[in-house]
């Protein structure tokens, strides 16, 4: 996913001369083309991300694009206060590309495991959320973002995962639903978990007699609820799946659509990572497993009265 | 000369009726809150007046064809922006704003400079250790465009204390940024007291030179050695810093070195024309 968000940048950079990339010493090989094919449009800059935030603030004041890829908890923990003044307040289109987000980084421990980054980023206005579950959606939002004058946070899932998303979309942002819109259990979530969530699908559809769907959400900021109002009222469980502290994320947002609807909130089950600082280590997959969001652990609450 | 006789020299020099004049109109504004951060912004009054008047180019009208050109001012120490209104008011380039009801609840001008609200503003700042960064931002900016605007930002002493400033001089540097100045209000004093009592910057000149900044000393209320310094145009490619001794408070005496008067608050309006009554070149 990564590779194909930078490498989004730097094609983009060819079309367009306001687009620049920002990274914060990402590692030599980093853009390596980009960097000596397009050099006025490449910075690399030093290990000092709040300095790296309003500088993206400036450029993008005088009508540049800035990309700008570090570590996700290094913007939103090291450098929030930059973000929501620099940036957001001043509405300007920086695009924040947040590695690691989520378990990513599992084996570097609670300090570089980005499990609060919705709940920070949605608390500021203007800042658009993103989450997209695969590297055609990554792609996509990259491109459609040239065109938008708000600011955007994106997170990174992981590497390597399976393309689930067709390209072309003509909406990249918007709710994807996969099933039937009636289903008796509907699955809510964002993010590269949209993997283990059609897994328990159809896991789900082998195994049980009722319609089990699921609905991606690449976009934290605005749920679209009118879009998905319907499955919502005809499903009897809807479990919200996010690789997220409890709160502040997708299943937060879910709650304020549906009780601004005074609709049925009771159906709504909730499964994310505990509010807790995690000192185990292994890879993303152990932690999911452990906390229930693999495919197995979803659908066993899918099944659970 | 050592920084305490340049300090001295500071709290020395006279004020020129221009100086008068925008101190009178600032103490007037503070009348309608009864508060205000009113050390800071006394401080500052010549090096904006001075960089508005005599130094700044291409700021006459928001609408004009080279307000893209103009020389870009991001006041980093937010808080002195009373120092700010006052010219902008006097220059006449807040587009018929009224300033009068300074941090009202209609008001456009609250107790930080927002852009949102003062078109004039470059750019808002209230937290401290944000301007220098945006101003690395603008200045590389202007390269890549290839146009000749320079940036200045004032930043304050205390300020430096945050530690994003020092991440933003280094980048400065590495981007050989000659069009970006850094003007140091260096009044000796911050919230808590003294520089020293709270954490000690001496010696800045090393600090910034060590940095790779050309720096220059000048008394901050002395408006030709300011117009001497901030006219210096410079094609070195390293960044320039102007360290501007001055005084919190200067021009009124029962304000001036005085952390009381840092931010001061329930100021009678009684209290205010006697200060008034006080100012003198």
């Amino acid at each position: 996913m990564r590779q194909t968000a930078l490498q989004t940048v730097f094609e983009l950079a060819k079309q367009d001369s306001r687009v620049v990339f920002v990274g914060s010493d990402l590692g030599a090989g980093t853009l390596k083309e980009m960097r000596e094919e397009l050099p006025n449009q490449f910075f690399m800059e030093g290990i000092s991300e709040q300095y790296l935030v309003g500088f993206v603030a400036g450029l993008a004041k005088e009508g540049f694009i800035p990309f700008v890829n570090t570590i996700a908890n290094f913007f939103t923990r090291r450098a929030f206060e930059q973000i929501a003044m620099d940036i957001a307040l001043h509405n300007l289109p920086v695009r924040l590309l947040a590695s690691g987000g989520g378990m990513v980084y599992a084996p570097l421990g609670p300090t570089h495991t980005a499990v609060d980054d919705f709940a920070l980023m949605t608390s500021v206005p203007k800042l658009r959320v993103f989450s997209p579950g695969d590297a055609n959606e990554m792609r996509e939002l990259l491109v459609y973002s040239l065109n938008d004058p708000q600011p955007w946070y994106v997170r990174f899932g992981k590497g390597g995962e399976p393309i689930f998303s067709p390209s072309h979309q003509l909406e990249p942002n918007k709710p994807k639903l996969f099933g039937d819109p009636r289903a008796k259990i509907l699955f809510l979530t964002t993010g590269i978990l949209i993997h283990e969530v059609l897994e328990a699908v159809e896991e789900l559809r082998g195994t049980s007699s009722f319609p089990v769907s699921a609905l991606h959400f690449p976009e934290l900021t605005n749920l679209e609820f009118e879009s998905w109002k319907e499955s919502y009222q005809f499903a009897r469980k809807v479990i919200v799946a996010e690789e997220h502290i409890p709160h502040g994320g997708l299943f937060t947002k879910v709650l304020h659509s549906v009780h601004a609807q005074n609709l049925d909130t009771k159906k709504l089950v909730q499964s994310s990572l505990p509010f807790a600082y995690l000192h185990n280590y292994g890879s993303q997959k152990d932690h999911l497993i452990a906390h229930g969001l693999d495919a197995i652990g979803l659908a066993k609450l899918a099944r659970t009265d | 000369m050592d920084d305490l006789n340049r300090h001295t020299k500071a709290l020395e020099v006279g004020l020129s009726p221009d100086s008068v004049r925008l101190r009178k109109r600032l103490l007037e504004i503070t009348k309608n809150t009864g508060r205000g951060h009113i050390g800071p912004a006394l401080s500052i009054i010549e090096i904006v007046d001075v960089l508005y008047r005599h130094v700044m180019v291409n700021l006459e009208d928001t609408q004009s064809k080279g307000w893209s050109e103009r020389d870009r001012f991001l006041l980093s120490k937010g808080h002195g922006c009373l120092g700010l209104y006052i010219v902008l008011e006097d220059l006449g380039l807040l587009d018929g704003l009224d300033l009068s009801n300074f941090c009202s609840y209609e008001s456009n001008f609250g107790g930080h400079p927002e852009s949102s609200t003062v078109p004039v503003i470059e750019f808002s700042t209230g937290s401290l250790g944000h301007g220098m960064p945006v101003a690395v931002g603008l200045a590389v900016a202007a390269k890549l465009k290839k146009e000749s605007w320079r940036v200045f930002v004032v930043v304050g002493d205390g300020e430096l204390n945050e530690g994003s400033n020092w991440e933003a001089a280094a980048h400065a540097c590495k981007h050989n940024l000659d069009n970006l100045v850094v003007i140091v209000d260096y009044n000796n004093m911050q919230a808590s007291g003294e520089i020293s009592d709270v954490l000690e910057m001496h010696p800045l000149k090393d600090k910034w030179e060590a940095f790779g900044f050309e720096t220059i000393e000048v008394n901050g209320h002395d408006r030709e050695e300011l117009k001497q310094a901030l006219n210096t145009k410079k094609s070195t490619g390293s960044p320039l810093c102007i360290i501007a001794y001055t005084v919190k408070g200067k021009g009124i005496k029962k304000a001036e070195n005085s952390s009381v008067w840092h931010h001061k608050a329930k100021i009678s309006a009684e209290e205010i024309d006697s200060l008034i009554l006080d100012l003198r070149t």
